[in-house]
């Protein structure tokens, strides 16, 4: 196994563990923020399978606009209920 | 954890694990490029003059797609909007203190240049209208959590970002209507007259610098329209409210 082989296999291992994460761990926000670093992973995995543009839009979305809409509505939610 | 959570927990992993067995496999074989995806690296300079391939399946062979993606984000600001018909902007947040006001200042220069740089090198790095559009986005949220929506939303109302999305697609569209009135097929790039350049520059690739622009200032207006609208409330004295 290259270290080429090694570093993907612990970042698709990391990206499992990302998303087990933003399921189990306790809170909205903090599950937000996991779920943004999953979706950095993601793009460092895109990245890896030479899918450049797919990163980019999966940086930006993922980590950028999905938090920002998620934070917005559930601050939104909670000072109402 | 509840028994049926364990049972959840079990299904989740073991699909999660049967993909990453098939990933990691498929990946072990897919060394020889499929046929259309042969035909494109080979031939993308010379039916477009791009040199990102991807921006030439996106822009100029698949051009009709990227105009179906433009009408999905367009449906869904349309339905974001329609459900939150009669709510107001209630700018209440007042922004982040002078500290954080004062650095992102400084700093904002340098993240304009981020998307803009995006948008304007699509046809010759990786990116595009797509992934810059959302990155201006995101600025505008930046910018609008920092100096608060107070101030953001009287320099970037609403009306204005409609006017921009609407001003986006219509702009894609009359780019691909050029192709017609020259007598070629709709959103056509080299075949209707777009000057190729020289491939490589940044005055170059016909139509797709232009087709990224538009594609861009949709987006970006688009998913920053869908923000404010998550901001807006309904006004709980007024006779429009609704439970």
């Amino acid at each position: 196994m290259t270290a080429y082989e090694f570093a993907f296999l612990l970042l698709l291992a990391l990206l499992v563990a990302s998303a087990l994460a933003a399921v189990l761990v306790r809170g909205y926000i903090t599950s937000i923020i996991v779920l943004s670093v999953f979706s950095v992973l993601m793009a460092v995995v895109f990245a890896f399978l030479q899918a450049v543009d797919v990163a980019m839009a999966e940086a930006v979305i993922g980590a950028g606009f999905m938090t920002a809409v998620f934070v917005t509505a559930i601050a939104k939610t909670r000072r109402n209920t | 954890m509840t028994r049926r959570n364990g049972f959840a927990l079990l299904i989740s992993l073991v699909g999660t694990g049967g993909l990453l067995v098939v990933l990691i496999l498929y990946a072990g074989t897919a060394d020889a490029l499929p046929v259309l995806a042969a035909s494109f690296l080979e031939r993308s300079i010379a039916d477009a003059a791009t040199v990102n391939v991807v921006s030439t399946v996106l822009l100029d062979y698949r051009a009709f797609d990227t105009l179906g993606e433009a009408t999905v984000i367009f449906a869904s600001v349309t339905g974001v909007s329609a459900l939150f018909v009669g709510a107001h902007l209630t700018p209440k947040s007042r922004g982040a203190g002078i500290l954080v006001e004062r650095a992102i200042g400084y700093l904002a220069a340098f993240f304009w240049l981020f998307p803009v740089y995006i948008v304007l090198f699509g046809h010759l790095s990786p990116g595009g209208g797509f992934q810059g559009g959302v990155a201006l986005a995101v600025l505008i949220i930046l910018l609008n959590v920092v100096y608060g929506t107070e101030r953001g939303s009287t320099v970037m109302t609403t009306h204005r970002l409609h006017l921009f999305e609407d001003a986006g697609a219509l702009a894609f569209l009359l780019i691909g209507a050029v192709g017609i009135v020259q007598g070629s097929a709709f959103l056509a790039n080299l075949a209707a007259g777009f000057p190729g350049g020289s491939p490589g520059s940044l005055l170059s690739a016909g139509a797709i610098p232009l087709l990224n622009l538009a594609i861009g200032i949709k987006v970006a207006s688009g998913l920053a329209t869908i923000f404010y609208e998550f901001l807006s409330t309904w006004s709980t004295t007024g006779s429009e409210s609704t439970e």
